[in-house]
């Protein structure tokens, strides 16, 4: 009888040790995705910080005033880390849009696109309000 | 004796080979959750997205009160420090992106400052031209709440003094230092105009009185021009626009050194 059941239970055996193995792959996968969705919270949080130190010494509201989209562009292209996409529109008070141009270092590839929100005062003498909207993503 | 340890051999290899698995499975879990746990201490020190929202939004009022300042400083309305926080307390309402915001504000109304707003120019020696709110901001969020209260000091302050030199006639040559502040911390001045009080009229000094600025760089302002006048006091007056747009001007008395 356990001649006969030997190749069976070892089949059996060798079934649960790839069985307990690959559970461990299944449980790693699952952290690994908990940690993207980290990354792409990261990702909004990096892109607020980099529009509040644009902003820092009113350069931001400057540069919307001048309508230097290109300046906006450049410093957000150094400030952020190389890999990073990103795209900002600006909206006044009344939700209109009013960047005539694409702010925006390159299309967006990845699937994960990370969106903050930043309101910024203008520090000049006419009080100016604008909305603006950064969507970030990492290049792939 | 060999023959039984064959047995014993043959039959436990299998449970050996689910031991070895287990084994595995634990080193590779392990190694993970490590892995996992140290990317998780480095993403806390980030803090919530809600969070540096509020911090932004801190800016944004600083921002608010500042252009305010810049604004009432170069003549516009004593209300308009209220009215643009208002304005920005609407915006933030309509603004959901991180749940409801709601931006409380109060100026500061005492023995200096009038709706948040004080201008001290006449006083010898030394000009302030300064804005003082407090303020509560609510982010009330899909995940938890945050509230933050701080008060908001913009301040632009200069002092000058000086002494003058007697040379032919009614000519005298009139040295001044002048120092400029942000919020006490040295700062540099966009532009500076002068004037002299003449017969009990300000008059503008430029370049026909040999007018030198000299730009330390670290706050300081050495001024020195030439007038021609009879008076042994002699009132200067300081006109500045510093880095912010903000206007201040301080008067002093210069008597010959």
């Amino acid at each position: 009888m356990n001649k006969e059941n030997k190749g069976q239970i070892r089949t059996i055996e060798a079934f649960f040790a790839v069985l307990i193995i690959f559970s461990s792959f299944a449980i790693s996968a699952n952290l690994t995705i908990t940690q993207t969705i980290t990354r792409h919270e990261d990702l909004a949080s990096m892109g607020l910080q980099a529009l509040v130190k644009l902003d820092s010494d009113g350069n931001l509201g400057k540069f919307i005033e001048d309508g230097n989209w290109t300046a906006i562009r450049d410093a957000l292209n150094i400030i952020l880390p190389a890999g990073v996409c990103f795209n900002l529109t600006i909206y006044n008070e009344q939700m209109q849009q009013i960047n005539t141009e694409v702010i925006s270092n390159g299309g967006f590839s990845s699937q994960q696109i990370a969106f903050t929100e930043y309101i910024c005062a203008s520090q000049g003498t006419v009080f100016c309000c604008y909305i603006i909207h950064l969507h970030l993503a990492v290049a792939t | 004796m060999k023959k039984c340890e064959r047995k014993l051999k043959g039959n436990s290899s299998g449970q050996l080979l689910i031991i070895a698995a287990l084994a595995i499975a634990l080193l590779i879990s392990s190694t993970t959750i490590y892995v996992y746990e140290l990317s998780k201490e480095t993403n806390s020190v980030h803090g919530s997205s809600i969070n540096n929202f509020v911090l932004a939004l801190k800016q944004t009022t600083k921002n608010t009160v500042l252009g305010s300042l810049a604004n009432i400083s170069n003549g516009g309305e004593k209300t308009a420090l209220t009215n643009n926080l208002n304005r920005l307390s609407q915006v933030l309402r309509r603004s959901n992106h991180f749940g409801i915001c709601h931006l409380a504000f109060a100026p500061l109304s005492d023995s200096n400052y009038d709706a948040g707003i004080w201008f001290s120019w006449n006083t010898s020696d030394m000009g302030i031209s300064s804005a003082y709110a407090t303020i509560t901001l609510k982010v009330y969020g899909i995940a938890e709440n945050v509230t933050l209260n701080y008060a908001l000091n913009i301040i632009t302050a200069i002092a000058i003094n000086g002494y003058y030199t007697k040379l032919d006639g009614n000519e005298k040559l009139v040295n001044l230092t002048c120092n400029v502040y942000n919020e006490g911390k040295p700062a540099l001045a966009k532009n500076m105009t002068l004037f002299y009080e003449s017969f009990g009229s300000w008059v503008p000094i430029d370049s026909s009185n040999n007018l030198s600025i000299m730009d330390y760089g670290n706050s300081t302002y050495h001024i020195s021009f030439i007038v021609t006048t009879s008076a042994n006091n002699m009132q200067v007056s300081t006109h500045i626009h510093d880095l912010r747009d903000i206007f201040v001007q301080a008067n002093t008395t210069c008597y010959e050194a």
